[in-house]
């Protein structure tokens, strides 16, 4: 169940789910960030590559402030995060993987 | 093109009309084209009649990355549909320097064959030494014998006895295996094809396509093939899993509990050894895995439909025993995805009581029996036992046992599902309802769609079709020039750049427009062959189970696909395609896309 974004500084912790080489550069398959309710793709990169900064340059562009071609990121498993980013919720989990579908 | 007649041993070189090469470029489109004017009409799979066709491409042998490809193309004694799949590495370009474009065999040996072709002298071996070894053994032997420098495509023992979903190996482990290609070279008594070329492969404006090759090598490595790269196709085990997307069970379930125990995460944190190249490519998209345990060592190159088949959707995850699964089917010369559908389907028998110990010759063929997995899997390739059965597929295992067990035999058209759950990718499943040769998900990669924003790939919608069409456009393109699919996302513009490349390599004049214009004919010549070859309007579907349960579990819980939705995504399909209602081909679209000549006089 995922709750309204009503934090009081307008920011809710989210889960971010990591796949394929994105876990393993990361040592986990888990991250926990703090992200605007209204985050954009600029701000998922950004909180990203603080929390994991084996993510720049592999997922993350150099500049940190989006996604390599190569990653994707989805919200919950359902809707894949575009550049004008999306609306999170308080408990929302992001899917960071490969964007090279298939095989 | 080299003609060889098996029965007859007459052999004879022809060059290739410069027509279809305009027309269908290379590989599998060509090789659509030999195999409709070759195949006598309605001829039986096994019959010898049925030819066995191996085309290489116009970029075979140019040394621009992913190009050492060739295509098999017969009609399929799985499906009875056309038979066509796509194999890499040295043969493709030890055939080219050989001055064979594409070489047709008919006809069946008096005696086990080993086929030799060294530059322009073909001769007739003796293969009785090589009957009953494996695929490695054979190629093992062949080239102790001939010269290490010869390359080899065999049949593994499945092959020889005839599994009607058997592969042919080449090169240490490739495969060209969908639709059971092997089993046509098993009946015409062939147990390999051992080739040496020595002759130059002419390039129109060599400098020209240096640079060209130099780029596309530079872009190879970059993002755009960064999975490929690092854990391959493997990374999808995971994801799918956790996208709900995951044939679990027999396609009862789209996820696995024990997801992390056969993740490509885990297998390669704990079962890699290393990367494997074949000719020419420098993605190095294999990932050779080894086995861990106390039990039997396994070591060989293992993909995301190995992992599925032999995994979550028999209810395994023991990496050692999936790793040790997908190399037997390797030495026995199996397709691993109808294998492990086809076992799926079993098990699920054997859990309903619908096979008991005294069918499955003491097997307790329960989802998760590792041993029983195993164990079939031999049975299989030796077609003993259980084996027999199940070596006809599961249309066919499921029409001779009946009592109903049709409604779990997950295949369409004969060929066996791959590891993409259609109920969850809804353009996924127009493209595995569609595709010519069966439920393939290479030959439109529609799922693209549903692993992107376009698309809600929960919802049907008519607009599927044209999706649907032009990744099938697409994917011919590629597989006629032939570019390894993983290249796919390095192109700027496929067609643009791919027309260039073309006229650099033969001088002859190619636009972006025309490519196109030729996916779209080789897709409709193989619609032709089928239809030719009995296609019913009905054929165009998928299994039950599908389209009556919904999925339980995960994220995508509760979502199914009705008959109305994909019926309705299939008709925007012909629609797109410009096809009646029925999935016929009108005269005025035949004569746009110049094939009706094609079918006036064939």
């Amino acid at each position: 169940m995922t709750l309204p974004c009503n934090m009081p500084s307008g920011t809710v912790n989210v889960q971010v789910e990591l796949f394929s080489m994105a876990r393993l550069v990361c040592g986990r398959s888990f991250l926990a960030l703090d992200l605007p309710c209204d985050a954009t793709l600029a701000d998922m990169a950004h909180a990203l590559v603080r929390a994991c900064p084996a993510l720049r340059g592999l997922a993350i562009t150099t500049d940190g402030t989006g996604l390599l071609e190569s990653y994707a990121l989805n919200l919950n498993g359902r809707v894949f995060v575009t550049d004008t980013g999306v609306h999170l919720q308080q408990g929302d989990t992001l899917l960071l993987f490969s964007s090279q579908a298939g095989g | 093109m080299l003609r060889i007649d098996l029965s007859t041993q007459q052999r004879v070189w022809e060059p290739l009309e410069e027509q279809a090469l305009h027309r269908f470029i290379g590989g599998i489109g060509l090789g659509t084209y030999l195999l409709y004017t070759s195949c006598p009409p309605g001829v039986e799979p096994f019959d010898p009649a049925n030819p066995l066709i191996f085309v290489g491409s116009p970029l075979v042998g140019t040394r621009l990355t992913t190009s050492s490809k060739f295509a098999v193309l017969t009609k399929s004694p799985l499906t009875g549909c056309i038979g066509d799949s796509l194999s890499s590495s040295f043969m493709a370009t030890e055939l080219k320097k050989t001055g064979c474009d594409a070489l047709i065999l008919t006809g069946r040996s008096p005696f086990p064959c080993l086929l030799v072709i060294n530059d322009d002298v073909v001769e007739f071996l003796d293969a009785t030494p090589y009957l009953g070894l494996s695929t490695t053994a054979t190629e093992h032997e062949i080239k102790a014998h001939l010269g290490h420098r010869t390359r080899v495509a065999c049949i593994g023992p499945a092959g020889e006895r005839l599994v009607r979903y058997a592969s042919i190996t080449n090169d240490g482990g490739r495969q060209a295996a969908r639709t059971g290609p092997g089993a046509v070279m098993g009946s015409k008594n062939l147990k390999a094809i051992a080739v040496r070329g020595t002759r130059p492969v002419p390039v129109f404006d060599a400098k020209a396509l240096h640079a060209i090759g130099t780029n596309l090598t530079q872009r190879s490595l970059g993002p755009a093939t960064e999975k490929y790269r690092t854990l391959g196709t493997l990374a999808n085990v995971a994801v799918f899993n956790r996208l709900g997307t995951l044939p679990t069970y027999n396609f009862q379930r789209s996820t696995f509990d024990e997801i992390e125990q056969v993740s490509g995460e885990a297998l390669h944190q704990n079962h890699f050894v290393t990367n494997a190249h074949c000719a020419n490519c420098t993605i190095g998209c294999e990932k050779i895995l080894v086995t861990t345990d106390n039990g039997p060592k396994a070591q060989g190159r293992m993909e995301y439909e190995s992992a599925f088949a032999l995994g979550s959707l028999v209810g395994v995850a023991n990496a050692n025993t999936v790793i040790r699964a997908s190399t037997l089917c390797d030495e026995l010369g199996l397709d691993t995805i109808s294998a492990g559908v086809t076992i799926a389907w079993a098990m699920e028998c054997f859990e309903k009581g619908l096979l008991t110990l005294k069918d499955t010759g003491g097997l307790a063929l329960r989802f998760g029996n590792e041993a029983a997995l195993l164990a079939c899997l031999q049975l299989i390739g030796e077609r003993r036992g259980l084996g027999d059965l199940l070596a006809e597929g599961s249309r066919r295992a499921s029409q001779r046992l009946g009592r109903g067990t049709e409604a779990w035999a997950m295949h369409v058209k004969g060929l066996e599902m791959p590891g993409y759950e259609p109920r969850s990718l809804k353009t996924m499943a127009l493209g595995l309802a569609v595709s010519t040769r069966g439920a393939c998900h290479n030959r439109s990669s529609s799922y693209e769609a549903d692993f992107s924003s376009r698309v809600d790939r929960f919802q049907a919608d008519v607009e599927r079709g044209r999706l649907t069409m032009e990744g099938e456009d697409f994917s011919a393109v590629l597989d006629s020039l032939i570019w390894c699919k993983f290249l796919r996302k390095a192109f700027r513009d496929l067609y643009a750049e791919s027309a260039a490349i073309y006229e650099h390599v033969t001088g002859w004049s190619m636009t972006a427009a025309e490519l196109r214009q030729a996916g779209e004919r080789i897709n409709t010549l193989k619609k032709l062959f089928n239809i030719r070859e009995g296609w019913r309007r009905e054929d165009d579907t998928l299994p039950p189970r599908v389209l009556t349960e919904t999925l339980p579990t995960g994220v995508a819980q509760g979502v199914g696909l009705t008959r109305a939705d994909l019926d309705m995504m299939i008709q925007g399909y012909y629609s797109a395609r410009g096809w009646t209602a029925e999935g016929l081909i009108p005269e005025q679209k035949l004569r746009e896309l110049d094939v009706w000549d094609i079918v006036c006089t064939r």
